[in-house]
């Protein structure tokens, strides 16, 4: 057990200094940003009077966003992924702590010295730089600190929207449902929220004036020194973590197990076959992040699914025909996002309405109109995304007239260990999920057709097909090569086997010589 | 000189006033005493010399200059202020709070030095010991000398004090007035002092003028006031001493 342990940190080290590094400058540059604004926005609040009451409310109220919301919010309104949005994110919520004490700081300075400051002739400027700043500096510390401390927490959701740190194991970990991916990505989080503060800590017994006066000079310039030369460096980490090669071909997916394989496959089919470099951007939020980010080119290329297009992009009813439904996407793409659907790798993913063996068997359930006489004392455990899309349960209800006496929201990891261990009853599985088998699950047939077929492609840009024609070989390749059970098969090796995609996905390309065995 | 002419202040807007129409003259090298109880306008009117309150209505001339009329910073710089808060800064040594005001002067650090040591000497602290401690290792006494040699570091012409050894006890206060009795005659330099202490008043003032709800009762020298009152007031305000004094004449 031990060994495993040190062996699976030991494999992705190099992947936790990279992610550390950018959690650093996530935090450091957000803190730094929140210093220099909301440093001189405490001080304007403290000197002209109306502006004290504006400035803690607007504050405070960006404290109350949830983070989450947040992120995606500026993602919609930033048109972007990445670094910029959670930068901005972070150093909106770092603004609160930092404001605030700056007010208090500079209110908590005792009346005489400011009566003195004044009285024996120092400028507004003088009696704040000189008396009431250097003196309030314990409490603005204070606050920067607490900020820093939460900025390395938020930070962890950055990974959501594509901005790296330590987020993106925990991110990831959610979507493989292994734990030790998490605790990898949380672990040091935590560890690095300790360090920050203790740094900071330092930092202000460094420039302490009481105790500077009883130092030796050479000390404090020491701390002086430090204190300066931290936020460079965390600015050449910034530099160092985003500065990565420019990427040829950047690479999205979604966050589930069979988004990550079908990722690793295209990225590493261009990166064998074309002399191209692949940046593989897995594991952002949902199908809408993708699609946005495709369509504003923040990434090349992902893999979709016709049913989900169809319906959840471009909002048009269920086409039972799969072929149609390629054709109807394919010109969609073509006219209104300048994308390119290439040929489905083959197989089949639809929702499945999937209960237990044990309860199918009892009841004669085989199809989902079967279900309709005990709807309304059935649990079901949907995803977040099902729930809402109108291809998902909406349509479900419209086409069976009927709904589930309990509806709740579900991870898609958790789901199928949650009807397993008679939680909920009904779930949405993925046909070609292969813990349908591993927990003994049967899926209901689809008889009235309320589920549109989810055959998956590749959609690529027109101007990335267009500047690195390889790319469409590479991709065209992976046509037809992925029937339901082989899909179902490599998404079993990785959930219940907990292999890592990427050796899954490489090593059924070399299996079927789409890879060149090594 | 000083020259404060039927000046007025209101916080109100008018309908009240903390001092009215008060006219008097601090001559060079005087030291004058504004003496009255708690909201009598005597802080108020030594507060509009410096411009640290602004007056409603009347004119104040420092050295022939109408203070509204000049920068208020160079102003306050060419006048030594110390006031019952003492007020050191306490993230500055002795020192650094001495040098301050020659520090916004620009005065070279050697000039700086120089200074201050001599000023610490003057006041009677040894300025190797107590200059590079903090104010807060110094007693109460000490931080207020501390706080004298800060308003003189600039060797200004006027010194304003505002009640400044009110937060002392009797016996530092008792010692702070000689000291600085037998420094006035050294220093040359024209003094306002407020208090609302009658022998301190008595003992320090070359001129005392009585103050009561904001309007002047009567200016002149102790002898004066005691001896000769104008008003009711004053009269009552130095019965209990008069009365000393006359039987102390009797014995004599």
């Amino acid at each position: 057990m031990d060994d495993s342990w040190i062996s699976f940190v030991y494999e992705r080290l190099p992947e936790l200094g990279l992610r550390t590094v950018q959690h650093v400058m996530l935090t450091g540059v957000s803190t730094g940003l929140a210093i220099l604004v909301g440093v001189p926005l405490g001080v304007v609040a403290t000197r002209v009077g109306w502006t004290r009451g504006a400035v803690i409310g607007a504050v405070g109220i960006l404290q109350t966003v949830p983070s989450l919301a947040m992120l995606t919010l500026l993602l919609v309104l930033m048109q972007k992924i990445g670094a910029v949005p959670a930068i901005t994110a972070l150093t909106l919520y770092a603004l609160l702590p930092i404001v605030r004490n700056t007010i208090t700081g500079l209110d908590g300075v005792p009346a005489e010295l400011t009566e003195a400051a004044r009285g024996i002739g120092m400028s507004r400027w003088q009696q704040l730089r000189l008396v009431r700043f250097p003196l309030a500096l314990p409490v603005i510390i204070a606050g920067i600190r607490t900020a820093a401390v939460i900025g390395v927490g938020i930070a962890t959701l950055s990974a959501f929207i594509g901005a790296g740190g330590l987020g993106q194991f925990i991110n990831r970990g959610l979507a493989l449902a292994d734990t030790r991916l998490i605790v990898l990505g949380a672990v040091p989080s935590a560890m690095l929220a300790l360090v920050v503060d203790f740094a900071l800590a330092a930092l202000h017994w460094a420039i302490d004036p009481r105790r500077k006066a009883g130092r030796s000079r050479r000390l404090t310039a020491v701390a002086r020194a430090t204190a300066i030369a931290l936020p460079v460096l965390v600015f050449g980490a910034a530099g160092m973590a985003y500065s990565r090669v420019q990427a040829d071909v950047t690479i999205g997916s979604k966050n589930f197990t069979e988004q990550i394989l079908l990722g690793e496959m295209m990225a590493m089919m261009i990166e064998k076959h074309t002399d191209l470099n692949v940046d593989r951007r897995f594991c952002l939020g949902g199908t809408m992040i993708c699609h946005d980010a495709l369509a504003r080119g923040e990434i090349d290329l992902y893999a979709e699914y016709t049913g989900t297009a169809l319906t959840a992009i471009l909002g048009q009813e269920v086409l039972a025909d799969p072929d149609e439904a390629l054709q109807v996407v394919r010109g969609a793409y073509r006219r209104r996002y300048d994308a390119e659907w290439l040929d489905p790798f083959g197989f089949n993913n639809t929702y499945a309405i999937t209960v237990r063996k044990g309860d199918a068997q009892r009841n004669g359930w085989s199809k989902i109109s079967d279900l309709q006489p005990q709807a309304a004392t059935l649990r079901a455990g949907f995803t977040g995304e099902f729930v809402e899309r109108p291809d998902g349960y909406p349509g479900l209800v419209e086409t069976y007239g009927f709904r589930f006496g309990d509806v709740r929201d579900l991870d898609p990891a958790i789901m199928y260990t949650a009807v397993a261990e008679r939680e909920v009853d009904v779930i949405c599985a993925f046909a070609t999920d292969g813990r349908i088998i591993a927990y003994d699950l049967v899926p209901l047939a689809d008889d009235r057709h309320a589920f549109p077929p989810y055959y998956a492609a590749p959609v690529v840009r027109r101007e990335t097909l267009q500047s690195h024609p390889k790319v469409r070989e590479a991709l065209t390749a992976l046509a037809g090569q992925l029937d339901d059970a082989t899909m179902q098969r490599l998404n079993y090796e990785v959930d219940e086997n907990h292999r890592r995609p990427r050796d899954v996905a490489r090593e059924f390309l070399m299996s079927t010589k789409l890879l060149p065995a090594e | 000189m000083i020259a404060l002419s039927r000046v007025s202040k209101s916080f109100d807007g008018g309908r009240s006033f903390a001092v009215h129409d008060v006219s008097l003259e601090i001559a060079d090298g005087e030291t004058l005493v504004l003496l009255g109880s708690s909201g009598c306008g005597k802080t108020t009117t030594l507060k509009m010399i410096n411009r640290l309150v602004e007056p409603t209505e009347g004119t104040i001339e420092v050295d022939g200059r109408n203070v509204l009329q000049c920068d208020p910073i160079e102003l306050r710089r060419s006048m030594g202020y110390v006031f019952q808060g003492i007020g050191l800064f306490p993230h500055m040594t002795v020192e650094a709070n001495v040098a301050i005001v020659p520090r916004l002067l620009g005065w070279s650090a050697e000039k700086k030095q120089r200074r201050v040591a001599e000023l610490l000497d003057v006041v009677g602290l040894e300025p190797s010991e107590y200059g590079p401690r903090l104010p807060e290792q110094l007693s109460g006494g000490q931080q207020q000398r501390v706080g004298v040699a800060r308003a003189l570091a600039a060797d200004p012409d006027y010194l304003l004090m505002d009640e400044p050894f009110g937060a002392l006890d009797a016996l530092t206060r008792d010692t702070l007035q000689e000291e600085l009795l037998s420094l006035k005659s050294r220093l040359g330099k024209s003094i306002v002092f407020v208090t609302h202490d009658i022998f301190e008043a008595l003992t320090l003032g070359d001129r005392v003028a009585v103050m009561h709800g904001g309007k002047l009762q009567q200016m002149g020298t102790p002898d004066e006031v005691v001896g000769n009152p104008k008003t009711p007031f004053v009269r009552e305000l130095f019965a209990k001493p008069a009365k000393q004094l006359a039987a102390f004449r009797d014995v004599l």
